[in-house]
């Protein structure tokens, strides 16, 4: 009876998922560690990334954007001087600049499968990583 | 006779080279040397980029940039012996005079050839600058960064 009437009512609309990525710059150099990063589709992606760097006053954020679109973005990195327009249509999800030492974060929902190429928007040439979205 | 004075001679050439070039482990901090002369070649590649791209607007900031990369280098290098520190200084102050030279010359002249021209030059003073430092902690300043944290090609781009 029980059983009947759990599987007769209204099916509950699954949460999504929560996934907390970590990234960083590394150190002072112009890489991301790690540089790949992996979710699965549809979670509710809380992305934190440190800007670890101690000498350099260069600043870092971490721009997520669509397969296909990393020459694009980087091109328009490079001609606005990282400073990229809020509604940027190639920026999935992006975290503010931050200085050496500061630690910022974005949320976001990790979209269909795919290899998506992220940087970071003042050194969109050297740094630069892959989210693998799983399904 | 002669034969004995070749092997002396080698020897004393040795010496001199040892005592002239501290080797990595008789520096006290070869680590930070190590990163602060990597940070110099990082930012050095930064200024060709910005000339290539003729941004012009933005060599000054790497220029301030290749200063903070030098200071970490005298950090690096404050408790080595004085004559060591003294030939760094020399060469130092070489190489930021001609990364300045480009940052002036950015916003009177950008001109992108005559920039390259100058970059090529301060280059040279830069690995005038590195060779007083031992091999295994020298970066090759004509190498640019590609490869790091490049990771994996998106295959759809």
């Amino acid at each position: 009876m029980l059983a009947l009437f759990l599987g007769c009512g209204p099916k509950p609309k699954a949460e999504p998922q929560v996934v907390d990525l970590y990234i960083a710059s590394d150190g002072d150099f112009l890489d991301f560690v790690p540089d790949t990063l992996t979710c699965r589709t549809g979670a509710r992606v809380c992305l934190t990334f440190h800007h670890a760097g101690k000498i350099i006053s260069a600043r870092h954020d971490w721009v997520l954007t669509y397969p296909g679109k990393l020459d694009a973005l980087t091109k328009d990195c490079l001609d606005l001087d990282g400073i990229l327009a809020q509604d940027d249509p190639l920026v999935i999800a992006r975290t503010p600049l931050c200085d050496k030492g500061q630690t910022v974060m974005v949320e976001f929902t990790a979209p269909r499968p795919g290899d998506y190429p992220f940087v970071c928007a003042t050194h969109p040439e050297d740094m630069r990583g892959v989210l693998h979205v799983t399904s | 006779m002669k034969s004995k004075r070749i092997p002396a001679l080698l020897v004393t050439i040795a010496m001199a080279l040892l005592v002239a070039s501290p080797l990595a482990a008789q520096l006290k901090s070869p680590d930070d040397v190590k990163t602060a002369l990597r940070l110099l070649v990082q930012v050095s590649n930064d200024f060709k980029r910005q000339i290539t791209n003729k941004n012009f607007a933005r060599v000054p900031h790497e220029n301030m940039e290749y200063m903070e990369a030098a200071e970490a280098l005298r950090g690096a290098v404050k408790d080595e012996p004085a004559a060591f520190k003294g030939k760094v200084e020399t060469r130092l102050k070489a190489a930021l005079a001609a990364y300045q030279k480009i940052s002036d010359m950015s916003a009177t002249t950008p001109d992108a050839d005559k920039l390259m021209a100058e970059h090529a030059k301060a280059v040279t003073a830069m690995n005038a600058l590195f060779d007083l430092f031992p091999a295994d902690l020298r970066p090759d300043p004509n190498t640019p960064p590609g490869g790091r944290g490049r990771g994996p090609a998106p295959a759809t781009n």
